[in-house]
């Protein structure tokens, strides 16, 4: 029993990544009053792009571990520009945020699976990134396994969430980002450019988005296919709102959400004569119940999210 | 400040599809070469997925390619692919009305609007699979046999493990994935009673990351030889072959062209439709006949193929290899061995 819990623990951690970036990336777009259905196209395209250069290296006999790196970063600068892209549409053209989400959704993983189609051709595994663990911590029993074992790519991730924090709550750049999300016509009128802010806030939640596609193909998956976002980028829409638009908070909504992703795995594994359907819908069930019992505790919520901002409009 | 914005707009847009257009690749249609020489039969083949996905189309696509090469310029055909079901009906309208002798519908899921459309066009002939039922007078259907499959997989596993845990990674518990993963628990069964035998399903048919996610579960669980369908099961071999000594057994000739099929899958069996389009245009169009027939895919009638991973086979024992050969012969001499494969409960393991 004993050996379970700490397997479950420790795929918790490294299968939460994915979630927790993307989550992370649309709080800072929800901060800033923009709410990005389209992450799941930004995260397809991040998937792709970090996939094909070290597909190519590894094509090319070149590879090494510098490349994943290479991939992550051309993912963010991917995803930020995608953000830029959306911003233009939602902010600059003030398009229904929700409309121009979909469609973006579909625009990034119909744009993915075509390059994918005409520059690699068909599913291929590459080498991507291993689980090497932090040397000695790795070996001490259960809490070396659960937080040691991991690729420093994992590390990296969880430390964004402080960094998050820091950045929204410590820094003049997160007080404007949260100003304009709650208010943008006074923050107009106190010299805040609000649409400046929302690009920036765009750019970077894109490129959080983009590196957790990166994530998926570079380090979990080995491998990238049309459908490998597979509907995780609406589940990180769900946890900001989960998470109340707090890092940690939202942090704790990924940890939970995969754990009972790998619960499941788990119970269907062990022979309990138990639906698998039911088993699969676990997690999800699991968001929605706890997204009914907490939508009334919304203080923390952007009240300018969803709205467009539009300086001439008298109101 | 608008007019620039849209010009960036505009801008990018065409960017995007100079990106895409001068890409090396060329798109060819299957039927462009064809178009020349005198054809027979036209064939649309319809997929939900795409026809590279290692997985349930690309066997289909393979097996087209196949009767393409035996019957030369009897048939030509077309692929449309990652058509889902709600959106199919259209397509297959389109089809029949361009003169496509045979419209080809890879998926149960497509079920509904076959007959629907087919009754439409009792000139057409339709088929779709899986599907062990009479459609239709126009629809063939096809069924494979996939507990002969699973059984050789489960026969490889049980008897490489050295764990005594053996894991199967599912899609859905049902059509051909049910048969293959039941036949996997008997071949397991056969070869090693006392093994544990691990099974979940992810949900799903294209989602590689669950798939890796259950797999890696099941390896931390103690399995080393694990095996699934469909083509999610390609993120399970990736995670398999991340593992420090997991073995795989594929459920497609595909997987054995990757990287990580190389190094770990000891062997793969796959479907050959090429044998049942044959069949279709030879026995059965040529004589008029446009359906109202199920076809069973088997190794009896050449519906199934078997390989092994020559990069491995030396690492498998000989009286292994005579085991599963002996029920690959067994197979090949009669069909429907396997009748009890229905019997196996998973809660039971």
């Amino acid at each position: 029993m004993m050996t379970i819990i700490v397997n479950m623990l420790e795929m918790c951690i490294s299968f939460s990544v994915a979630l927790l970036l993307a989550s992370i990336g649309e709080m800072f777009n929800q901060r800033a009053g923009v709410f990005n259905l389209g992450c799941e196209g930004i995260m397809s395209l991040g998937a792709f792009f970090g996939m094909l250069v070290v597909y190519f290296a590894e094509k090319a006999g070149y590879y090494s571990g510098w490349f994943n790196f290479l991939g992550f970063l051309l993912a963010a600068v991917v995803g930020a520009l995608l953000g830029l892209f959306f911003g233009l549409i939602v902010v600059t053209f003030r398009a229904p945020q929700g409309i121009a989400g979909i469609g973006f959704q579909m625009f990034g993983v119909g744009l993915a699976g075509t390059l994918f189609r005409y520059y690699v051709g068909g599913v291929q595994n590459i080498k991507g990134v291993t689980a090497t663990g932090i040397p000695g911590l790795r070996n001490i029993p259960v809490i070396g396994q659960i937080f040691f074992s991991h690729s420093v790519v994992v590390y990296l991730a969880y430390l964004t969430v402080p960094i998050a924090w820091y950045i929204l709550f410590k820094t003049p750049w997160g007080l404007k980002v949260r100003a304009v999300g709650t208010h943008p016509r006074a923050s107009d009128s106190m010299g805040i450019n609000v649409n400046k802010i929302r690009y920036e806030a765009l750019a970077l939640g894109g490129a959080f988005a983009g590196i957790a596609g990166a994530y998926l193909s570079l380090a979990q998956a080995h491998l990238f296919n049309d459908t490998i976002i597979s509907g995780r980028g609406f589940i990180a829409v769900a946890l900001v709102y989960f998470g109340h638009w707090h890092p940690y908070q939202i942090l704790g909504g990924a940890m939970l959400f995969t754990l009972a992703q790998t619960f499941q795995a788990q119970v269907q594994s062990s022979g309990i004569a138990f639906p698998y359907e039911f088993a699969v819908m676990l997690p999800y069930i699991l968001v929605i119940v706890v997204l009914a019992f907490t939508s009334k505790n919304n203080k923390m919520s952007p009240s300018a999210l969803g709205k467009p901002f539009n300086r001439e409009q008298r109101v | 400040m608008k007019k620039y914005s849209k010009a960036i707009l505009v801008s990018l847009m065409v960017l995007l599809f100079l990106f895409v257009s001068c890409s090396k690749k060329e798109s060819v249609s299957e039927s462009a070469n064809a178009k020349e020489a005198k054809q027979s039969y036209k064939i649309a083949l319809v997929v939900e997925s795409t026809v590279d996905d290692k997985g349930w189309c690309q066997a289909m696509y393979d097996g087209l390619v196949e009767a393409k090469g035996i019957l030369g310029d009897k048939i030509e055909f077309k692929v449309f692919e990652k058509m889902l079901a709600i959106d199919s009906g259209s397509i297959f309208r389109q089809c029949a009305a361009e003169g496509y002798n045979l419209i080809l519908a890879h998926g149960a899921q497509y079920k509904n609007s076959i007959i629907e459309v087919a009754a439409d066009f009792p000139k057409v002939s339709f088929a779709y699979g899986t599907a062990d039922i009479i459609a239709g007078d126009n629809i063939f259907t096809y069924m494979p046999e996939s507990e002969e499959t699973g059984y050789l997989a489960g026969l490889l596993a049980g008897f490489m493990t050295k764990s005594g845990i053996v894991g199967l990674v599912g899609p859905v518990d049902g059509g051909d994935a049910a048969r293959y993963n039941r036949g996997y628990v008997l071949g397991v069964q056969k070869a090693n009673p006392k093994a544990k035998i691990l099974v979940a399903h992810t949900g799903s048919f294209s989602d590689n990351v669950k798939a890796s996610e259950i797999a890696t579960s099941q390896i931390k669980n103690g399995a080393d030889v694990l095996s699934g369908s469909a083509q999610q099961a390609v993120g399970a071999l990736v995670a398999t072959a991340d593992s420090k000594n997991g073995l795989w057994v594929a459920q497609d000739y595909a997987q054995l062209e990757t990287d990580a099929g190389k190094k770990r899958c000891l062997a793969a069996s796959s479907y050959n439709y090429g044998a049942v389009i044959v069949d279709i245009v030879n026995n059965y169009l040529d004589k008029g006949v446009k359906g109202g027939i199920c076809i069973p895919l088997n190794f009896n009638n050449n519906g199934f193929v078997f390989k092994y991973n020559d990069a491995l086979k030396s690492s498998i024992p000989s009286e292994v290899v005579k085991e599963v050969d002996a029920a690959l012969a067994s197979f090949k001499a009669a069909s429907g061995t396997l009748s009890n494969w229905r019997s196996v409960d998973y809660s039971k393991l």
